[in-house]
């Protein structure tokens, strides 16, 4: 037998906001019920088993960074001041990759700009800029050579003034050197003949002396033989 | 911090170009994603499907979560719509594959799969292919407003919301899965 309470109650009881009053009304069914409460407690029992779940780990995947990455990349590299010009090297590859298949060649003169196109450009042209490059070429060495010359002479005028200027200062020194070792010997040589001269003079006294002493003891000697 | 205003802060991050704060916020989520995968799909491969699909939605379309609802409920709301599309391209794959006889059942696809996980605890996995077993029994509304009671939390309003059903449809289609759920014990208790 089945009760028509059932479907109602069970709804309810699994409900948001339960009042505690009617979850006591629905308590008191169930222990009245016999039917209500098996049914009940399966879905207690559905409901712990289904809680059983154990949280399975992640496979290893990129989590979306590759594709973050670079959408994020290009939409900043399509940003901004410098992201304008970011087609500049392509454009200048461009025009260059036409001029190679087009064999452009542009020649520039005195006369103008001459452009032609293709390979059969006239021999006229190609000597006539040949000449201008060797012109060119010939102004450039002279102005080469006189550049260099002139740097070698105002190179050398300084080298020189640099060599006498040393070789000056060098050459007073040397005779300043001279100068005082002559002064030097000179005083050496004025000492040396005062102290010979003062020499002589001690032995002429010394001299004297004696001569003085013979001539006393001569004199003695006469008186006594007297 | 709160994990909601965090979840703002990875968000806006993540809009400004943070590959870091991107990651972050997939990390916060992927597990329980790929689980809610797991349960309604049956498999991990589905799963990872899900998984896959439901991140690059809300890659998508980050720039429109405005912060009415909660993070988690926008997230689950991307995962339910993805779920029902994948379960209609595999009823659709299933249908074309059983004319040639080859395709393996829903038991058979977990079975498959539990073999690929080896290192996995005994007692783990039998829950959880306890729980895949039940819900497998189960049409997809049903799974997913026991996945979305059950597992998320989720309130009668929510889950109508969600579904774009009335508030007690949806406690009838909980009820009636769980009735179901009991007809299928009791049928495998008779078996057995």
């Amino acid at each position: 037998m089945s009760c028509p309470k059932t479907q109602h109650l069970l709804q309810e009881y699994f409900s948001d906001g339960l009042t505690p009053l009617a979850k006591k009304e629905i308590e008191n069914h169930l222990n009245s019920c016999e039917q209500c409460n098996d049914e009940f407690e399966f879905f207690l029992l559905a409901h712990s088993n289904m809680k059983g779940w154990k949280d399975q780990s992640v496979p290893h995947w990129d989590r979306g960074l590759e594709l973050f990455k670079r959408e994020h990349r290009s939409e900043k590299e399509s940003m901004g001041f410098w992201g304008r010009w970011q087609l500049v090297p392509t454009a200048i590859s461009f025009v260059m990759l036409c001029v190679l298949l087009l064999n452009v060649s542009v020649i520039s003169g005195e006369r103008g700009f001459f452009v032609s196109f293709g390979a059969n450009s006239s021999n006229l042209q190609l000597q006539y800029q040949l000449a201008e490059i060797q012109e060119q070429y010939l102004v450039e060495m002279d102005t080469l050579v006189n550049q260099v010359g002139e740097w070698l002479d105002s190179n050398n005028v300084q080298v020189l003034q640099v060599v006498m200027e040393r070789t000056r200062e060098a050459t007073m020194e040397n005779l300043d050197l001279i100068y005082t070792y002559f002064e030097q010997q000179r005083l050496r040589d004025l000492e040396d003949m005062r102290i010979s001269y003062q020499e002589l003079v001690d032995s002429d006294y010394e001299t004297i002396r004696s001569l003085q002493q013979l001539a006393r003891f001569v004199s003695y000697q006469d008186d006594a033989v007297r | 911090m709160g994990l909601i205003n965090e979840d703002e802060a990875l968000i806006a991050a993540a809009l400004k170009g943070s590959a870091y704060a991107w990651e972050k916020l997939v990390k916060r989520y992927e597990s329980r994603i790929f689980n809610y995968g797991v349960r309604i799909t049956g498999n991990t491969s589905d799963a990872m499907d899900l998984t896959q699909e439901v991140f690059l939605g809300i890659y998508r379309n980050l720039h429109r979560f405005r912060g009415d609802a909660k993070f988690s409920s926008w997230i689950f709301r991307i995962a339910h719509n993805k779920a029902v599309d994948i379960n209609r391209r595999k009823r659709l794959t299933t249908t074309l594959a059983h004319t040639n006889n080859d395709e393996p059942d829903f038991l058979e696809t977990i079975a498959d799969d539990n073999r690929y996980e080896p290192d996995k605890k005994l007692v783990d996995q039998q829950a959880n292919s306890r729980v895949i077993s039940m819900l497998a029994r189960l049409s997809l509304e049903q799974r997913l407003v026991i996945e979305l009671k059950v597992y998320q939390s989720l309130t009668f309003e929510e889950i109508a919301d969600m579904q774009g059903v009335s508030a007690n449809t949806a406690k009838t289609r909980f009820y009636t899965a769980l009735k179901k759920l009991k007809a299928v014990s009791e049928e495998n208790n008779v078996l057995s």
